[in-house]
C-alpha cells in the first residue's frame, strides 16, 4: 500500500506533446479510475506510472519516493496488461512464479504466494495447463494472480476488461471491487468505460486531450460535472445539451421555464439535461414539448428520441414500457434542479 | 474440421483420378529421381567408357568405399564444419542478433540494413564467388586497403584461409533468410507480453532467453530445418570460389558428390553418396521437426 502522487506530469513524442502536465494525489488505498476517449493519454499515464514510458516532464513519487528514473521491476507496482500478456510457453503457475523466479524467492515462499493468489482467484485447478488452454476470464483472472503474487504497493490495470464479453465483463468487474476490498491495496485503473469508471472507482479522473478534466466520486461528477465534456461523457445515457443561441426563439416560446432560468443567468450558451431526468407530464404543466421521433423499449425502461425543433433528437429516460405512439407530441417536464447550464467554453455555471 | 469432400467428386472415379494426375506425376517424378540414385548407388555405373554401358551390380561395395576410402568421411567433417559455422552459428545466430537489434528502430535504419543484408542474398550465386575471390586473394581489396597500408605482407587470404572465407561468404549471402524469418517471428510477439516481463523484472538478456526465444521455438526450428538443409547441399558459392581445394579443405560433400560422380565419372559411388547425403539430411529433419512439437 502506497500513495501515488504526480506532478506536472507531461509526455512528448517529439514535438508532439501528448500529456501536457497532469497534477494528482492519489491516497494510499484508494481506487482510482483515469477514464477518457482514446488517445486522451490515460494509458500513456499509467505507462509511465508503471516504468514503462519515459516522463517528459514532472515527478512520479510512489509512496513518498520519487521514482523517474527507477526501473520498473523496483517501484513495487504490478501491472495487468489488456491482452493479458501471459507467457504462452509457460503454464498458468509458472506464468505467476515467474517475478518471484527471478527476484530469486526462495522456493517455498514462491510455492505459498502462487497457491495463496490461486485461491483467492479460484484458479487453483488450472495451475498446470498453459494459457492457451484457458478461456479469457480465465486468462484475466492468471494475468491478475501474476500481479498479486508480486505483492505491489501499487496495482495498475489497462483496460483488463475490454477483451472479455459483456457478461464476463460485468462479472470480473465486480470481482476485482471485491480484490480490492481483500486487498486493500491502492490501484489505478484505466478504462474508457464509463459504467466501469462508474462502478468501480473511489474517486474517477476524467481526461480529455492530454489533460485533466475533472476529479472526483463518481457521484460528485456525475451531480456537478465542470464542463460539457465531463457532463457527456459520465453516464449511462449522454447528457441532452440544447444549444440556447441557435433555437432560442423556437425553444423557448416553447417553455417559459427555461426561458426564465436563462434570462436570469448571464452567459448560458448550453442548457445539459439527463435523459433520466425528464418526465411525461400534462400538456398545460409541460416545461417542453416535442413529437416522438424513436422510441428503444428495454422492458424496465425505454429510451425515447423526440424531436424538438432543433435538428437534434432529445434523449429521454422513461420507466417502465410507456405506451407512446410514433409522431405524437410528447409532453415533457424538467426539474429546474436537474438542469445543467454551461457557458460559451462549455464552462459549468454555478 | 470436418471432411466434407463434394458428393459429385467421390461418386466419380474417373473425375477423381483426373483430379490427382497431376499430383501423381509430381511424386512420381519424385519418387523416380530418388529410387533411380538409390538403385544406381548398388552399381558400378560410370559416366563414359564400357562401365557406362555394361555396368553391373556390386551390391554394397559402394557403401563399404564410403567408409574404408579417404574422401567422403573427411568432406562429411569439413561439411558439418561449414553447416554449423556458416549456418547455424553465422545466419542463425547473425540473423536473430541483426532481428532483434533493429526491432523497435526507425524504420529509415531499418530499410537501410534490410536492403544491405538482401543485397547479398539476391546476388547470383556465381557473381557473388567472384566478387569475394576477388576480395580475398593476393591482389585484392582487402589486402589492398587493410594489410598492406598496415605494414604487413600481402595474404593470400583465400588460399592460406580457404575454409573460413568460404564459410564468412555464406554467412553475408545467406543471413537475409534467417534475419527475415526472424524478425518476422519477433513482430509477431505481443508487445505486452514483453513489458509484463519487465515489470517482472527480466533484465534485457532474460527477457531474450526466458521470454522470447521460448515463444518464436518454432520458428527457430523452422529456420534451423531450412538452412541445415540448404546449406548440407550447397554447392555453386564454394565450387566457384575453390573447387573444393586447396587440396581438400573446402571440399564439402556436394563438391565431392560432383567430383566423383562427374570429373571421376564414377556414378554409382557418385549415387551412394547421394543416398548418404539423402539419409544425414533426413535424420537432420527428424530431429528439428521434435523441436517444432509444442511441449505438452
Amino acid at each position: 500500500m502506497a500513495e501515488v502522487s504526480l506532478r506536472g506530469i507531461r509526455k512528448s513524442y517529439g514535438n508532439l506533446e501528448v500529456v501536457h502536465g497532469v497534477d494528482l494525489d492519489i491516497a494510499s488505498g484508494e481506487f482510482v479510475v483515469f477514464v477518457g476517449p482514446s488517445g486522451c493519454g490515460k494509458s500513456t499515464l499509467l505507462r509511465m506510472i508503471a516504468g514503462l514510458e519515459p516522463i517528459s516532464g514532472g515527478e512520479i513519487s510512489i509512496g513518498g519516493r520519487v521514482v523517474n528514473d527507477v526501473p520498473s521491476p523496483q517501484r513495487g507496482i504490478a501491472m495487468v496488461f489488456q491482452s493479458y500478456a501471459l507467457y504462452p510457453h509457460m503454464s498458468v503457475y509458472d506464468n505467476m512464479a515467474f517475478g518471484l523466479k527471478l527476484a530469486k524467492t526462495p522456493k517455498e515462499e514462491v510455492d505459498t504466494r502462487v497457491r495463496e493468489a490461486a485461491r483467492i482467484l479460484q484458479i487453483e485447478d488450472y495451475l498446470d495447463r498453459m494459457p492457451k488452454a484457458l478461456s479469457g476470464g480465465q486468462r484475466q483472472r492468471v494475468a491478475i494472480g501474476r500481479a498479486i503474487v508480486r505483492n505491489p504497493q501499487v496495482f495498475l490495470f489497462d483496460e483488463p476488461l475490454s477483451n472479455l464479453d459483456a457478461s464476463l465483463r460485468a462479472q470480473t468487474r465486480i470481482e476485482i471491487a471485491k480484490l480490492h476490498e481483500t486487498l486493500d491495496a491502492t490501484m489505478i485503473y484505466v478504462t474508457h468505460d464509463q459504467v466501469e469508471a462508474m462502478t468501480l472507482a473511489d474517486r474517477i479522473v476524467v481526461l480529455n486531450a492530454g489533460r485533466i478534466e475533472q476529479v472526483g466520486t463518481p457521484l460528485e461528477l456525475y451531480r456537478n460535472p465542470v464542463n460539457t465534456f465531463v457532463a457527456g461523457f459520465i453516464a449511462n445515457q449522454r447528457m441532452n445539451f440544447l444549444d440556447v443561441t441557435l433555437d432560442a426563439n423556437r425553444m423557448l416560446t416553447n417553455s417559459p421555464k427555461l426561458r426564465q432560468l436563462i434570462e436570469g443567468r448571464a452567459g448560458v450558451r448550453t442548457i445539459g439535461i439527463r435523459p433520466e431526468h425528464v418526465t411525461l407530464a400534462s400538456p398545460e404543466r409541460a416545461d417542453l414539448t416535442g413529437t416522438l421521433a424513436v422510441i428503444e423499449q428495454f422492458g424496465e425502461y425505454a429510451l425515447a428520441y423526440v424531436e424538438i425543433g432543433t435538428g437534434d433528437l432529445m434523449t429521454i429516460k422513461l420507466d417502465g414500457a410507456p405506451d407512446l405512439q410514433l409522431h405524437q407530441p410528447i409532453h415533457m417536464a424538467i426539474p429546474s434542479e436537474a438542469l445543467h447550464l454551461f457557458d460559451e467554453a462549455g464552462r459549468a455555471l454555478r | 474440421m470436418k471432411n466434407q469432400a463434394n458428393p459429385w467428386l467421390t461418386s466419380n472415379l474417373l473425375v477423381l483420378g483426373l483430379g490427382m494426375l497431376p499430383a501423381m506425376l509430381l511424386v512420381g517424378a519424385l519418387l523416380y529421381f530418388t529410387a533411380w540414385a538409390f538403385a544406381f548407388s548398388f552399381t558400378d555405373l560410370a559416366l563414359v567408357g564400357r562401365k557406362a554401358v555394361e555396368w553391373s551390380w556390386v551390391g554394397f561395395e559402394n557403401y563399404e568405399r564410403l567408409f574404408t576410402r579417404r574422401g567422403f568421411l573427411e568432406s562429411l567433417w569439413t561439411t558439418v564444419i561449414f553447416v554449423f559455422f556458416s549456418a547455424i552459428v553465422g545466419q542463425s545466430v547473425l540473423g536473430f542478433l541483426l532481428a532483434a537489434a533493429l526491432r523497435g528502430s526507425a524504420s529509415s535504419i531499418r530499410s537501410v540494413v534490410e536492403v544491405c543484408i538482401m543485397l547479398g542474398w539476391l546476388l547470383p550465386d556465381i557473381v557473388a564467388a567472384f566478387l569475394w575471390s576477388a576480395t580475398t586473394n593476393q591482389t585484392g581489396l582487402i589486402n589492398q586497403l587493410i594489410v598492406v597500408p598496415l605494414g604487413f605482407p600481402p595474404i593470400n587470404l583465400i588460399n592460406d584461409y580457404a575454409l573460413p572465407v568460404v564459410t564468412i561468404a555464406n554467412i553475408w549471402k545467406g543471413t537475409a533468410w534467417s534475419y527475415l524469418l526472424f524478425s518476422a517471428a519477433l513482430d509477431s510477439i505481443s508487445r505486452e507480453v514483453v513489458e509484463a516481463a519487465k515489470v517482472d523484472g527480466a533484465t534485457p538478456f532474460q527477457r531474450i532467453w526466458l521470454v522470447m526465444l521460448p515463444i518464436i521455438r518454432p520458428h527457430i526450428a523452422t529456420n534451423m530445418l531450412f538452412i541445415t538443409i540448404w546449406t548440407f547441399t550447397y554447392f555453386p558459392l564454394i565450387f566457384a570460389m575453390t573447387g573444393g581445394g586447396p587440396g581438400t579443405q573446402t571440399q564439402t560433400l556436394a563438391v565431392y558428390l560432383y567430383l566423383q560422380s562427374f570429373s571421376r565419372g564414377n556414378l554409382g559411388y557418385g549415387s551412394a553418396i547421394s543416398v548418404a547425403m539423402l539419409v544425414i539430411v533426413g535424420v537432420l529433419s527428424l530431429f528439428y521437426l521434435r523441436l517444432l512439437r509444442e511441449p505438452k
